[in-house]
Parts: C-alpha cells; structure tokens; sequence
C-alpha cells in the first residue's frame, strides 16, 4: 500500500505562515479602522459650541434635543444649551455637522456601541466621548450648507461721497434682503444683545418669507424708531450672531432698514403697523426731551391710553439722532416721517419749548403725574489746552448741530478733529464734506476708538487721516485770536499693571506742530441739569454726571423717570429706547396699579 | 463639440428619425436623454433594446412631481456595444396612476415595478407579482409620495422613548433670560415655533 505522502505532508503548508502578519482584524483585541470619512457618532466640542439648536431644528429625525448640562449658563452669545443625540433615532445623514455655524459639532469614525439597555443610546457628544476629539471623520470644513458670506451693501463710493450729504448707504434691493434673510438660522441668540431686544429672527424670517409688512408690524412691537435703528444702530446684536463665529453675521441693521423703508410715508406706516390705541385712561405723563428715549416713552404710552406731551426745546424732535447724526447717514426726510407717524397716533409735541426756560419744571410737575427726562448730553467737555478759545475752535457737538440745522460754519479748509468716537468720525465726514482735508488726533490707537469699525473705514475711504497716539497740547492763535495751528505731541502706550487698557503717555521732546484753520473738539460730553429745582436735585442721585435710576429707570423721587445717555452709559439711540421702553412699563406700573405701597417706589 | 461625440450623436438622429415626437439629446460623453410620451414607451424600448443594442436595463426609478400632478418614470438602459448609457424619461398621470410593464423586455423590471407599486402606489399592468413588497401590514397612503407625512406617521405609530423630557426650547431659553416678550402675530415667524 503506497503512503500518500503528500496527504499528510501537505497541512503542515500552513506552518509556513507562523509569524506573518494576519489578513484578519484580531477584535475585540483590535479594532477596525474605519474609512476616513466614515459617519459615526458624533462628537462636540462643548466650548466652542454656543447652543443655537440648528442642528436640533435641522435633524429630520428629531433625534437631537437641546438640554442644559453642568457647567455651562444661559449668557450672553451661548444659550447655555448643548445637543443631546438620540442614536436610537440618527440615521447619521450628517446634516447637524454640515449646518453646525460654529463648526464645533463633528461625525466620528467610532461606531460601536453595546449595551443591553436602550436608554443608553441617548449621548451628549462631547460630554459622554471626550476620546471623540481624536477620532474625527466628518468635520463641517468646506462643506457647510450654510452661507458665511454677507450680500454686499451697495454704497456711494468714497469720491462721490465727499460731494454733498447724499445718504451713503444705498439700501438692499429685494433680491438681495431675501437672499441676506435666507442666511439667519432663527436662533435668536442675537436678541439677547439688544438693549430691546427685539424681535430679530422673527422679523428677519418674515423677510425672508417674502412678507416685508409683518416684518415692519414686528419691529414696531418694540421699537418706535426703527427706521433710524435700520440706518444708524450700533447693532451689538451682530456682534455674537451665530453665523459670526466663523462668517461674516447676518446684517441686521441692513434688513431692519430694508423693512422699514417699505413704508414710504405716515399713513402707509400706520396702515401697516396698525397699533391697538387704547381708549384715553385719565392719566397724564410730560416727557423732557424729544430724543429716541423720549419718543419712545411717548409712543408706547400714547397706544395705551395716556395723554403724553413731549417738551423738546429745539425746533425739530429727534435729539440727537436729529441735531448728532449727520444727514449723509440718516436722511431728515426719514425722521420726519417717523416723528409724522407718532404725532398721528397721539402723540404731542411742543417745540421751542425748553424746560426751566418756556415752562418751569414746577409747572410740569403739576400738569403731569409723572415725568420722564431724557434730555440726552449737549454739553460738550473742553479740551482743557491754550487757545482754546480762539476763533476757529469748535465743539464736535455745536458744529453738527448747526450744519444739521443748516447753518453755515466757517471751517476754512485744514480742520484737526481731535478724539476718537462716533462724533469726531461724524465732525471729520461732515468736513469732508464741506471741503476740508481733515486730521484726525486720538490719544490712543486706532484699535481702541469707541467709533464704529465701519464709520472709521468710511472716513479713510472719504480721505481723513487718522492720527493716533497724539496728544494735543496748545492751540496756535494769530493776533486777531484767530486758529493758525495746533501743537500735539506723539504718545507711547503704557501697559496697565493691574490689566485694564493702556494709557498713551506723551514722549516727551516728540512735539509737532500742524497748520490749521479750525480745531473741532469731541472728547465727550455732559448734562446740563440746571433746569431742575434745587429739591429735586437733592432729592434724586446723580453719579459721574448720571442719573441714578432702578429698572423701570425710576429715580429716587417716585414720579420722576429718567433715561437715555443721561442714565446708561451706552450712549446710543438703542440703549435710549430700551430706557424709554423700560420706562413705559414703570409708568404703567405707578399710575394704573393702585395696589403699589412703598410710597411708589417700584422695587 | 459634435465632432468629439460621434458615436452619441449618431443614435440621437436614429431615435429621432424613428421616433418623430421624442426629445433627445445630449448629456455629456457616453449619456444621452430621452424624454418620450408614455404611450410610447412601451414601443420605444423595445426598439432601443433590439435595433439600438440597448441589451441592459441598468436602473429604473420613479420621482413624484406633486406640483404637476405627475410621476416621472426613468428607465436607466445601457449598450454595451455602443458604450452609451440612455436615459428614458417620461411622465404619467399622477391621480390615476397606472401604467403598463416592461418585464418582457427585462425580467428585473418585474421586482422594480413591484417596488414602485408599493412606495408610489402606481399599478403596472401586465405585471402580476404586485404583491407586498418590503413594507409589512402597510395602511396608509405609499410612503415614497411626498404628501406622506414622515414625521407625522411616525409619531402616530411609534411611542417616543422616556428619557427625552427635559428638552429646552433654544429661543424659549434666550427670551426668558432677556425677558423679551415675543407678540402672538409674530410667534408663527420664529423658525423654532415656540409652543
């Protein structure tokens, strides 16, 4: 019988395959690597998330809800809310990752999960699989279904401008304020922001839905002025809009003033807003100071049912939106229509009448149950240096009053604007304007001007030259005390041991002379309260040169409410009707509620 | 671009020479469309698969186009000789969905229109496996029309797992910390319909 030997040979073969690598994946030992772009569970970066939701409202599974988790608060930019996945229901379509704005929600390659338990499918990324971060697959880079660019806002170009007081900004067409609504996600984290807080993804929402006039009716529910807000507003609500973190915000202001300039004129704006007015309730408020804050006192008692009458001392209601803002920013026409409107729901105005001057305070005090100041600071600060009262040497705030009332200033044709705010930007453009080449001295560096980025930008492209770190120190005069030049010296910025920001600090010898024909100063400035009587001054508190107000901006004395740049230090139109709109509650509060002890005071 | 497609071009002319009332044309390299009335259908692919060397049915699906009230049938065929892929479309009424089979022309159709028959609800006659398909005890309206509500079906059919109560409402959570007040009018407008 012939062996086969062969047969018996040939499985050992497979000896010869000891120590090579195996083919094989040796699990649980080993673990599959997943393909590169492989759609596991998810993973989120909890700090860089800010808890807008869009990956909850876009999950067609509703798999992920919005809950709070430890260590992180409701605050100003983060809802304080994270996502949390139910696996059970994910069909890892991705679709959260790829409209994540802030990019920190991500797919990982991991897939396995065992448990016996079915609860345990719920996860918050990131919080139950920190590893995660190592393990990323699917990441929201270059594939974001999100919009991160802003539809440009067609303006004047710099040369043109410089010609007349033509509004610069030339507004959204419709094509274009849909396609800028289209980009929100409905957030709402931006209102937060808002000294208003309006209604921002509402009304943007209804723009993008193609329905302007509930877009108007909505911004009216809160803010009175907001065509001026459209064009003017320092729209802190874009500072933390989501899409910011890592695109340009959605352009609030832009869309607000798109809305509101549907309106045409009054009666088309009354027709669309439509406001419930109540019925006349017997109570009477007077109102110091036809400014955003006062206006909108006035608005919102007028609709419910309060006889207002505004004492505004100049000829023309609108503070300083009126008399501060130049008309290349904020056309008169547009005013007038907003002060048209708010007339024809009731409410009254009394021009040329200033108070401690027309009428006495007393006398007010008497007419009206309660009173609200906003008179707003018109008392520009000096510069504090020689010369400074020569002729030629101006105030910011007086020189834009008078060119906004059309007045003739004489400025010459070298004007130096020194500080670094809003007004000075204003004083250097309106300069422009009338023909100057302007310089601007700021003490500090241009990254640290109060001035809106925007505002700054416009004033180099108009052509003013921004001077930072110069301090001025001597106004030139002639022999007829007239300006001839301005002395300032260079500064170094001193960092500020205990963290705040650095001061400028003159280099002492670095003196430079400019040749001028006119210094315009805009540094700050004040109250003036000398239309109160002395008992009232006694009885209210005054702080820094503000009032002191509780929530409902009540001052110490129960009937007497005051807001605007006189009692917060935003020193803006916003923040001037929030004031009033505060103030509104407060005074609804003290006249209609019977049942308020504390001798009226409200908190 | 006519000289680079030669091959393409020339079965473009056959098909419209034939076929008078048929659009076709070009997609890109090696794919051309067809777009035919329904009624013929049946005659069309039965020339492209004997005369145009069509041998390959590749794919065959369905798209609801609920606005014009119509199905779009797309059958998907391949010429292995010609290297061409040809891409038949046409449209059927949508309220009466009925249409005829192609199973003798490609036996996988048969399982293609018994999906449909499922998932679009259209009847194919002459195919007599219309039978259920992949769905188990389905009673509503085919799951594949767009009027069928995904989310609302499953909310009535599945229960929610415990556990999910605590969610917030992202613009709930912002307006109770600002303190806005968000009108009734105005309340349809936010994406996140507040409850």
């Amino acid at each position: 019988m012939a062996i086969n030997l062969k047969g018996i040979v040939s499985p050992y073969n497979a000896l010869k395959q000891i120590g090579r690598k195996p083919h094989t994946v040796q699990y649980p030992f080993q673990k599959k690597e997943a393909a590169q772009r492989y759609r596991g569970f998810h993973y989120n970066d909890l700090e860089e998330c800010i808890g807008c939701g869009t990956c909850a409202t876009i999950c067609q599974n509703e798999a992920i809800d919005m809950i709070f988790i430890d260590g992180f608060e409701t605050t100003s930019g983060d809802s304080g809310l994270r996502p949390r996945v139910d696996n059970g229901r994910c069909c890892w379509c991705a679709l959260c990752v790829d409209s994540c704005p802030t990019g920190s929600l991500s797919l990982t390659k991991d897939y396995l999960h065992v448990s016996d338990d079915p609860d345990t499918f719920l996860l918050v990324p990131g919080l139950d699989n920190p590893e995660g971060k190592e393990n990323l697959s699917w990441i929201s880079n270059g594939n974001s279904l999100l919009d991160y660019q802003r539809i440009p806002m067609p303006e004047l170009e710099g040369k043109e401008r410089v010609k007349s007081f033509a509004e610069v900004v030339l507004g959204y067409s419709e094509d274009q304020a849909r396609a800028e609504a289209a980009r929100c996600v409905g957030c709402g984290i931006c209102t937060d922001n808002c000294p208003v807080h309006m209604h921002i993804p509402e009304y943007i929402n209804a723009i993008a839905r193609g329905d302007d006039e509930m877009a108007v009716k909505i911004i009216y529910d809160n803010n009175p002025l907001g065509e001026t807000c459209g064009k003017v507003c320092t729209r802190r609500c874009e500072e933390i809009c989501a899409v910011s973190k890592r695109g340009e915000p959605i352009a609030i202001r832009w869309l607000k003033r798109y809305a509101t300039e549907k309106a045409k004129n009054k009666d088309i704006l009354k027709e669309i807003v439509n406001p419930t007015i109540l019925p006349p309730n017997g109570h009477s408020v007077g109102i110091i100071g036809a400014g955003p804050g006062g206006l909108t006192v006035g608005y919102y008692l007028a609709l419910r049912g309060f006889d207002v009458t505004i004492y505004e001392a100049k000829d023309h209601a609108g503070g300083m939106i009126m008399y501060g803002i130049p008309k290349y920013r904020l056309p008169i026409d547009s005013i007038d229509k907003q002060i048209e409107y708010m007339k024809s729901i009731g409410v009254k105005i009394l021009f040329n009448t200033k108070v401690g001057k027309d009428i006495s305070f007393n006398e007010l005090k008497q007419k009206h149950e309660a009173i609200y100041i906003g008179i707003g600071f018109e008392v520009p600060y000096k510069l504090g240096i020689k010369g400074e009262d020569a002729e030629g040497s101006i105030q910011a705030i007086n020189f834009l009053r008078a060119i906004n009332s059309e007045k003739h200033v004489e400025i010459g044709d070298k004007v130096v604007v020194v500080g670094g705010g809003n007004v000075a930007i204003d004083a250097a453009r309106v300069s422009r304007r009338l023909g100057a080449e302007v310089t601007i001295l700021y003490r500090r560096r241009v990254e640290d001007m109060p001035a809106d980025w925007e505002e700054i930008e416009g004033a180099e492209e108009e052509g003013v030259i921004i001077h930072p770190q110069a301090i001025p120190l001597e106004i030139i005069t002639d022999e007829n005390n007239k300006v001839k030049a301005i002395k300032y010296a260079n500064a170094e910025m001193i960092p500020d041991p205990k963290g705040g920001r650095p001061r400028p600090k003159i280099i002492e010898g670095d003196e430079h002379i400019i040749e001028v024909t006119s210094v315009i100063a805009a540094i700050g400035q004040e109250a003036d309260y000398s239309f109160l009587p002395q008992e009232v001054l006694e009885s209210i508190e005054i702080k820094r040169g503000r009032i002191v107000v509780n929530e409902y901006q009540q001052t110490k004395l129960p009937w007497l409410f005051a807001g605007g740049d006189i009692a917060n230090r935003r020193a803006d139109a916003i923040s001037a009707i929030a004031d009033g709109y505060r103030a509104v509650k407060g005074i609804e509060m003290l006249l209609l509620n019977k049942e308020i002890k504390n001798g009226g005071r409200l908190n | 671009m006519d000289k680079d497609f030669i091959n393409e071009n020339k079965t473009i002319e056959e098909i419209k020479n034939t076929f008078h009332s048929a659009e076709a044309k070009l997609q890109r390299k090696n794919r051309i469309i067809v777009k035919l009335r329904s009624d013929l259908i049946p005659p069309f692919l039965s020339y492209a698969k004997n005369y145009l060397s069509f041998d390959h049915l590749a794919h065959f699906s369905c798209v609801d186009w609920i606005e014009d009230n119509q199905f779009e049938l797309v059958y998907i065929l391949y010429s292995y000789e010609k290297n061409i892929i040809a891409i038949v479309k046409t449209r059927i009424d949508r309220e009466k969905a009925e249409f005829v089979t192609v199973k003798h022309l490609w036996r996988q159709a048969e399982t293609f229109e018994r999906e449909f028959h499922e998932m679009y609800g259209i009847n194919f006659t002459g195919n007599n496996r219309l039978t259920e398909f992949i769905l188990e005890d389905w009673d509503d309206i085919p799951p594949m029309r767009r009027d069928f509500d995904t989310m609302q079906y499953s909310k009535e059919n599945f229960y929610t797992r415990p556990g999910r109560e605590d969610a917030q409402d992202v613009r709930e959570v912002i307006t109770k910390k600002s303190g806005e007040k968000i009108p009734d009018f105005a309340k349809e407008f936010s994406v996140r319909k507040l409850k």
